[in-house]
């Protein structure tokens, strides 16, 4: 074999797996399913995409009528989206379940992806020039005026100009069209240190003595899982693709209207809830990029005897307690500045960092007690 | 020709056991699914109720936060009894 079947072999046929693992390590290959999925329907959506201020919007609802299935690949790309982060945040969830941080090159990697995925859907977002398009480009971009000394003039060289323009959805096209693939090089670096140890398992403990190969059980395992995950999007698709969206896009992008709910899609609520929270503009930005790379310290806390929270009551209800909050932050995120929203949107950003900071002292209590 | 890195983790090379004689069938000598149904089906079940009082507890009290947070941005939106009495 050549060297790079030998690589293909040695990762997805021959790959030491445990016998053990469930369908939260599914995950994984479905969102490489789904970055596939984004990346063909986006590649054939920029076929007949023009990035600029006075054709994008009507180019995009034009291609519905005059190109055969644009309509569907255009459904398929923006409910892919959705998907995309329903299986990033569960594979996230699984990783702090069951301890798998401990992989620390390969949760480090994990985060940058998630990073690079979140400004690759900010980025695609902006692209029909809707209202909320519009807006949420001058919101998000105008939060790094808050940068001491230098913010006013990085956003006007992020702009390209003295206000979200055409210089700007020209760069977010390319820099939306770009991110993907380096995602995918990413995809490829988390494997590689994934596959330095082998997958993790649910017990907590070594299953090197206890492993099949991958092919076929975990091929077919991955194909029924990707049958699950691509049977409801294509079902979001057909039967209702604008459930998730948000009705104020379908009004051409408009500097001289502002909407009156200006809201992120529902997969940045959670950071937008934790932006509103607190008072201070500088503070809101810190806090939404800590609420994000606050991942970082999971390598970092106090390790437990036994990996994961399977056999930690109370680490179990702490997590699904913030299952719980981040749930209420989504929700708080859409709703309008007003009380009591406001005090419940501080309590539970405040409820959100304490998880991190307490799950490790909280659970090594139980080891010193037992 | 194998890459170097691709030697520490493979059948073959991934742990040490002493002591220990493992039996098992030939996948051809038994049933793919035995058991599936008969014990699959009471086993999910037992699932659920060893994880109940871990999920349903948060679950519960965020749908009364939630709740109570409507039902009090509702009641703030109307007018209460003495707001505008300043104003008579």
């Amino acid at each position: 074999f050549s060297p790079l079947m030998s690589v293909v072999r040695h990762s997805v046929v021959t790959l030491p797996t445990p016998v053990n693992i469930s369908t939260w390590w599914n995950f994984g290959s479905l969102l490489g399913v789904c970055l596939a999925i984004q990346i063909f329907s986006g590649l054939v959506l920029s076929l007949h995409f023009t990035a600029h201020t006075d054709l994008s919007f009507y180019v995009v609802i034009q291609s519905f009528g005059d190109v055969y299935y644009n309509w569907w690949f255009r459904a398929l790309h923006a409910n892919g989206a959705s998907f995309f982060f329903i299986g990033l945040y569960l594979h996230i969830a699984r990783g702090m379940y069951y301890g798998s941080y401990v992989f620390k090159e390969v949760w480090s990697v994990g985060v940058v992806i998630l990073l690079l995925v979140m400004a690759s859907a900010f980025l695609g977002y902006v692209l029909p020039w809707g209202q909320m398009s519009f807006w949420g480009a001058t919101v998000i971009t105008s939060l790094f005026s808050a940068l001491p000394v230098i913010g006013s003039d990085v956003v006007i060289w992020l702009w390209g100009g003295f206000s979200v323009d055409n210089a700007t959805l020209t760069r977010f096209f390319g820099l939306h069209f770009l991110l993907p693939f380096t995602v995918a090089g990413l995809a490829g670096l988390h494997l590689f240190f994934l596959h330095d140890q082998g997958s993790s398992n649910p017990l907590g403990v070594s299953s090197d003595f206890n492993k099949v190969v991958f092919h076929h059980y975990y091929v077919l395992k991955d194909l029924v899982g990707a049958c699950f995950f691509v049977g409801p999007l294509l079902a979001l698709v057909y039967f209702n693709p604008w459930l998730l969206g948000d009705p104020e896009n379908f009004i051409e992008g408009n500097p001289l209207v502002t909407p009156h709910h200006i809201q992120p899609e529902w997969y940045f609520l959670f950071a937008y809830a934790i932006l509103r929270a607190v008072p201070n503009k500088l503070g809101g930005v810190v806090a939404l990029g800590v609420a994000v790379l606050i991942l970082l310290y999971m390598p970092f806390s106090p390790r437990t005897s036994i990996k994961g929270l399977s056999f930690y009551p109370w680490g179990k209800v702490m997590f699904f307690s913030l299952i719980g909050v981040f749930i209420l932050l989504t929700w708080a995120g859409a709703k309008p500045v007003e009380e009591p929203y406001v005090v419940v949107s501080q309590v539970l950003s405040f409820l959100y960092f304490s998880y991190f900071l307490l799950i490790g002292p909280l659970t090594r209590i139980q080891d010193k007690l037992l | 020709m194998r890459p170097s890195f691709l030697l520490r983790k493979e059948f073959g090379n991934l742990a040490v056991i002493r002591g220990t004689v493992k039996y098992h069938l030939s996948p051809l000598e038994q049933r793919a699914f035995a058991g599936a149904i008969s014990q699959g089906v009471p086993n999910i079940f037992w699932r659920f109720r060893q994880s109940f009082f871990y999920v349903v507890p948060p679950m519960l009290l965020s749908y009364l936060v939630y709740y109570t947070a409507e039902m009090e941005h509702d009641r703030l939106q109307r007018k209460q009894p003495g707001q505008f009495d300043h104003e008579k």
